[in-house]
């Protein structure tokens, strides 16, 4: 009896093990790719442990890929590179004409693009009025949406005109956005909470958010049309799951989200960019 | 030509036989040993020294080539995990390329989680799935033929695996080190070997020096020369040796000459005490004969004597003189035997003839039969001919006295180891064992009308030729006599 269970236990872990400790190579791989708001590496820290829940709630290996800019990431996203992406409500609209439809978003967290400045920086608010000339303002990309579309328009709505009023750098990603307001290679920089969230304590306490965008729909995460309906509810039950289970939890620790994830649709998306 | 092809031909294996003797002796010399010692210490000392040496340092050069592999694999991994992530097939294409640019690069891949090649050094491979293992085996040594060092090293993330750097690098270079490296080795085994022979030859020449010093003066002392000394004048074993040599030397000659002085002596007064013992013999002998013509001369002059006993007494005087002829005539050959001229001949048509002659001799009984049992073929054996005849002649007549009553002579030879042994057995009456040791000296018979004289001189031609009459008898059976004469 108790080499039956062991053979059992054996017959239940051994292919689960396989899954994780060496991916067959031939098996065919789910391309999840997310939008490079951060540098790959520290992007790949946050979502692989989430990469391989899926993996194991889907039964199928997953590739976790992200793109050099947010320019090649869409580029691949029309070309139907990945089968589920995470990206902004932006970048969802354009994505949707490519057959990708929403089926979770960051749950309950406001989804608002800050602006932060150094501690020490004399910029206390945005008044266009007080604003000092020839400022310079750091973004990630020109299509990270809270970061730099959601900002540019809030100033937009307080009468500074980004392009004008400032002297404007793109960094490529979240982290090199922040990193170059704290290292002083601009005045101001515009990002979004969880990537602030994610940098070390040191350069958190050295910075000052000056301004909040009124709240938008969160990230979404969307799958393209041609993935199996079974899958795609798999997906979006793991995904919205993830706060009830301790694995879960810990998966959302690494990726910043507190609340996870719950289900969307594309109609939630619909106003956005207008 | 028989003769002379046979010795060639005997020759030969000697003298091959006294070169391996030679050959062997070489090898078993002090001088050699010490060689072959010392070249063999430096061998296995050098060879082992050399070994480490060589084996340490193909470590180190193995050990820095998979250093330098694992460095730049990790290099390799870290320079292209961003990229990877992102797919920036350029990036990647760049981090391979250089990569490719360092000496030594045979490959470099860059393989993604699915095993697709992102990146590699051959272009071509690129977009196609990786063929080789992902996890090699990254340590020496290599499989045979194999001239590759193949490293892999994960790419990961947060602790997974996002990935595979494959690198291959060329040992040729370090192979050729190697071979460098041994090849160097070798030539100072070589060296060692050269020099530590070269000098234990002189420290054997040193040492060995007066050691043959040594040789050569026991050489000469073997040949009798007592004069010889060495002059050794080193502090060492040998020079102690040398002193105890020189001293023993003049010890041995001076017992040599006292020996030689008391042998003189010796040979002086048995030289006297012969010639006294033969001396007395001699007139023993002649006393009687010449008592008896003393005594019947005189009555030859007598008127009184009767003619029959006038006859007599000239019948005596005739006989003894006769008798003093024959003892001095036998006396005179014992003592003016000639030298031997020994010829290499047939010994068995020798024995047969002197055997016939004396079958056919009208003065021996027709009771005794005289056989010869010599091997069909010749008996070669060196002798002379003339001498040995006698000898055989004065055996048998013996033989033949010892058999008033008849018997048969036995006559036969056997060959041993390079001799020719002759044997003559009688049946004869045989001799007593008291005086078996007399029956050799001169003069000594028990025969009334012999000159004892016989056996004495069949002695002396027998040690002219090296050999020895023995005697075996047994009294009332027969005796037995046999001499040696060397092969021929």
């Amino acid at each position: 009896m108790r080499k039956l269970s062991v053979i059992a236990a054996l017959l239940v872990v051994l292919p689960v093990q396989g899954l994780y400790a060496a991916p067959d190579r031939q098996a065919h791989f789910l391309a999840f790719g997310v939008l490079p708001i951060q540098s790959p590496t520290k992007l790949a820290g946050m979502f692989m442990p989430l990469v391989e829940g899926i993996q194991k709630a889907l039964g199928q290996p997953v590739e976790f890929v992200t793109a050099p800019s947010f320019a090649t990431f869409m580029k691949r996203v029309m070309a139907g590179r990945y089968d589920f992406v995470y990206l902004n409500p932006l970048l969802l609209k354009r994505a949707e004409k490519a057959g990708y439809h929403a089926v979770a978003k960051v749950a309950r967290e406001p989804f608002t693009g800050i602006l932060v400045v150094r501690r020490d920086s004399p910029l206390h608010n945005l008044n266009p009025a007080t604003l000092p000339k020839g400022l310079r303002i750091g973004f990630p990309d020109p299509n990270a949406y809270a970061a730099t579309v959601m900002t540019t328009q809030y100033m937009k709505k307080l009468g500074i005109d980004v392009h004008r009023d400032f002297s404007v750098k793109y960094f490529g990603s979240q982290n090199s956005a922040i990193m170059a307001v704290y290292a002083g290679l601009v005045d101001v920089a515009g990002t979004w909470w969880p990537s602030l969230r994610s940098m070390p304590p040191r350069v958190r306490k050295g910075l000052r958010v000056i301004a909040e965008t009124p709240p938008q729909p969160q990230m979404p995460i969307a799958v393209r049309s041609g993935m199996a309906p079974q899958r795609v509810r798999k997906l979006t039950r793991y995904l919205t799951s993830l706060t009830h289970s301790a694995s879960g939890r810990r998966v959302l620790r690494h990726l910043g989200f507190k609340h996870g994830f719950a289900a969307a649709n594309d109609s939630e998306y619909a106003k956005v960019g207008q | 030509m028989n003769t002379v092809a046979e010795s060639a031909s005997e020759t030969l294996p000697l003298t091959r036989a006294r070169r391996r003797e030679r050959f062997r002796g070489r090898f078993a010399s002090l001088r050699f040993r010490l060689i072959l010692s010392v070249a063999l210490v430096h061998a296995v000392l050098m060879g082992t020294f050399v070994w480490e040496a060589v084996r340490d340092q193909s470590a180190d050069i193995r050990a820095q080539l998979v250093s330098r592999g694992h460095e730049l694999v990790t290099l390799m991994a870290v320079a292209s995990t961003n990229a990877l992530l992102a797919e920036d097939l350029g990036s990647l294409g760049e981090v391979t390329d250089r990569v490719k640019r360092q000496p030594g690069v045979v490959y470099g891949d860059i393989v993604d989680i699915r095993g697709d090649v992102l990146a590699s050094s051959d272009p071509a491979r690129v977009g196609h799935r990786e063929t080789r293992p992902l996890n090699v085996r990254d340590h020496f040594p290599l499989k045979p033929g194999d001239h590759v060092l193949d490293l892999s090293r994960p790419i990961e993330v947060a602790g997974r695996r996002v990935g595979t750097v494959l690198l291959g690098l060329s040992t040729r270079s370090m192979d050729t080190a190697l071979e460098k490296t041994r090849d160097a080795g070798l030539l100072f085994i070589l060296m060692a070997l050269v020099v530590g022979s070269v000098a234990a030859w002189a420290l054997s020449m040193i040492v060995t020096r007066n050691l043959h010093i040594l040789i050569s003066a026991v050489r000469r002392i073997a040949k009798g020369d007592l004069d010889v000394r060495v002059n050794v004048n080193s502090r060492d074993e040998v020079g102690i040796l040398a002193r105890a040599f020189n001293g023993m030397v003049a010890s041995l000659q001076r017992t040599s000459r006292e020996v030689s002085r008391e042998h003189e002596k010796r040979t002086e007064a048995e030289r006297l005490a012969c010639v006294g013992e033969l001396a007395a013999s001699i007139a023993h002998e002649i006393r009687n004969p010449l008592a008896a013509v003393v005594n019947a001369v005189p009555l030859l002059d007598s008127e009184k004597l009767d003619p029959e006993d006038h006859a007599e007494a000239l019948n005596i005087i005739n006989a003894e003189s006769r008798r003093l002829q024959r003892i001095l005539e036998d006396f005179l050959r014992f003592s003016r035997m000639r030298e031997p001229q020994p010829v290499v001949g047939d010994l068995g048509g020798l024995l047969e003839e002197v055997s016939q002659s004396v079958a056919h001799d009208p003065a021996v009984p027709a009771t005794v039969g005289i056989r010869c049992h010599v091997p069909a073929g010749p008996c070669r054996a060196s002798y002379d001919p003339d001498l040995l005849r006698q000898v055989l002649w004065n055996l048998l007549l013996n033989a033949i006295q010892a058999m008033p009553e008849g018997g048969t002579v036995d006559i036969s030879t056997e060959t041993l180891d390079g001799q020719v042994r002759v044997t003559i057995a009688d049946t004869g009456t045989g001799i007593p064992h008291d005086i078996i040791d007399k029956v050799m000296r001169p003069f000594f018979t028990r025969r009334g009308d012999g000159t004892g004289l016989g056996l004495a001189i069949v002695q002396r031609i027998l040690m002219q030729h090296g050999s020895k009459l023995s005697i075996d008898s047994e009294p009332g059976h027969g005796t037995r006599v046999t001499f040696q004469l060397p092969a021929g």
